[in-house]
């Protein structure tokens, strides 16, 4: 890790502390395979991400990297440099095999979701398809056709946007209830939080909510979103400035890239995957320790602001 | 070849044996992994008065606060004790600890609910908000 300070590089680590969800690490007498942490293409970059995949491939977690500058852990009576701080979420399979049927949609004709579900470049995401069902319903995002016992289906964009909207208007409702700040709720100096940000107004949840929802989709799919919620695509947003840039809150969308990166280190360091373009290329190149964090999901800002 | 096929087990069975140690979020980057006297020289000076908790460390007065973990959410060390000799090979980590909270320590601040760390820690609230199904 370069810092500005001479200091001596990590090594990579074989160490590290996670904050998991229970459904990811609980095991039943069904299903007692272990959980596996694969490599998939993140929906919003195209780069590759880490997931963990539990429960015999049925449910799919993202790997998230808290990170702020300076910190190591004690644990028990050892030190541990790296002072970053994972979570494993639930993540829906829906964002992450939408890239999949959207490519496929260009042919124009319903296929199998096994034909369209496959990439050679990230060959775990073949896993994904053993999440779908009841709760991640290929409904939500696609036609469907049946024929004889073989189902067909085909990306709907309008179907999409449905889905994307209702997502937007349960992420505003959980915003609502938390002590999130949306607005410019915090107080830079003081560190003191206006407690009700009565006067945040439902259009600053509606784009806060789009911003967070927009981490998993592609550029195309979140301007299209935001057109559907009706919603002015700003393109000299009022300056809004992150309320607490102590706490390096960032005003960019979250690259879950960086988090791989970040989770990897090192030791785990690996090639980009073959098909990149060369902005990809060059981005996958830049050493992004230290950039954003996962903290930067409390500011999040549409993509296509400020663009 | 792609590095992307293989795939890091996550031993579960390990949580079994899983140690239950003391946990501290620190304040600076310490150049060092491994063993260390952490019980004799940063434990035992830590006081605890009315619900705050500070610390000499190196000098500097340190204020701290538990942080639970999430409901729900267990935290875990992970650890992998044979490093792989190249990318492509598959991989497993075991469960060498766990925990349900730790301390978190601020260099001049007052531990507060806007702490960076404890931010995070409304993370899987948002995270179901995304991800869960939209039906109910």
């Amino acid at each position: 890790m370069a810092t500005k300070k001479k200091r001596s590089p990590s090594t990579g680590t074989d160490t590290w502390v996670v904050i998991s969800a229970d459904s990811a690490i609980s095991t039943s007498k069904k299903d007692s395979r272990d959980p596996v942490i694969v490599r998939l293409k993140n929906p919003s970059t195209g780069l590759v991400s880490l997931y963990m995949f539990a429960g015999g491939d049925t449910r799919v977690f993202e790997m998230k990297a808290f990170k702020e500058d300076h910190h190591s852990w004690f644990i028990g009576q050892t030190v541990h440099r790296d002072g970053r701080l994972l979570y494993v979420t639930p993540v829906d399979p829906l964002y992450l095999v939408l890239p999949y049927l959207i490519k496929a949609e260009k042919e124009g004709k319903f296929q199998p979701v096994q034909q369209m579900v496959m990439d050679e470049d990230f060959p775990a995401c073949t896993r994904l398809l053993n999440c779908l069902g009841e709760h991640a319903s290929l409904a939500h995002i696609a036609e469907e056709k049946e024929v004889g016992n073989q189902k067909f289906h085909r990306y709907s964009q309008e179907k999409t946007m449905e889905w994307l909207k209702k997502k937007v208007d349960k992420t505003v409702k959980v915003l609502k209830n938390s002590n999130i700040s949306v607005g410019g709720g915090v107080k830079s100096t003081t560190y003191i939080r206006v407690k009700k940000e009565s006067d945040v107004s439902d259009e600053e949840y509606l784009r806060y909510a789009h911003g967070l929802i927009s981490e998993y989709l592609s550029e195309d799919l979140s301007r299209d979103l935001l057109k559907h919620l009706q919603l002015p695509d700003v393109s000299s947003p009022k300056k809004v400035e992150p309320p607490n840039k102590k706490r390096k809150l960032s005003d960019k969308p979250v690259e879950a890239a960086e988090d791989y990166t970040q989770f990897n280190g090192r030791d785990f360091a690996r090639k980009p995957p073959k098909k990149l373009t060369a902005v990809q290329k060059s981005l996958a190149k830049v050493d992004r320790t230290g950039m954003k964090t996962m903290s930067c999901f409390f500011s999040p800002k549409p993509k296509t602001e400020g663009k | 070849m792609s590095s992307n096929g293989s795939v890091t087990t996550v031993q579960l069975p390990s949580i079994g044996q899983a140690e239950q140690p003391q946990i501290h979020f620190l304040p600076c980057e310490i150049e060092h992994d491994g063993a260390a006297q952490v019980s004799h020289y940063f434990t035992a000076v830590v006081q605890d008065h009315k619900h705050e908790i500070s610390v000499s460390y190196r000098g500097r007065e340190l204020k701290g606060a538990e942080v639970s973990c999430p409901k729900d959410y267990t935290g875990l060390v992970m650890k992998e004790d044979h490093k792989p000799s190249s990318d492509q090979e598959d991989r497993t980590v075991r469960i060498s600890s766990t925990f349900h909270r730790f301390s978190y320590w601020n260099l001049t601040t007052q531990p507060s609910p806007d702490d960076g760390v404890v931010m995070s820690m409304t993370w899987p609230t948002l995270a179901e908000a995304i991800h869960g199904s939209v039906d109910d």
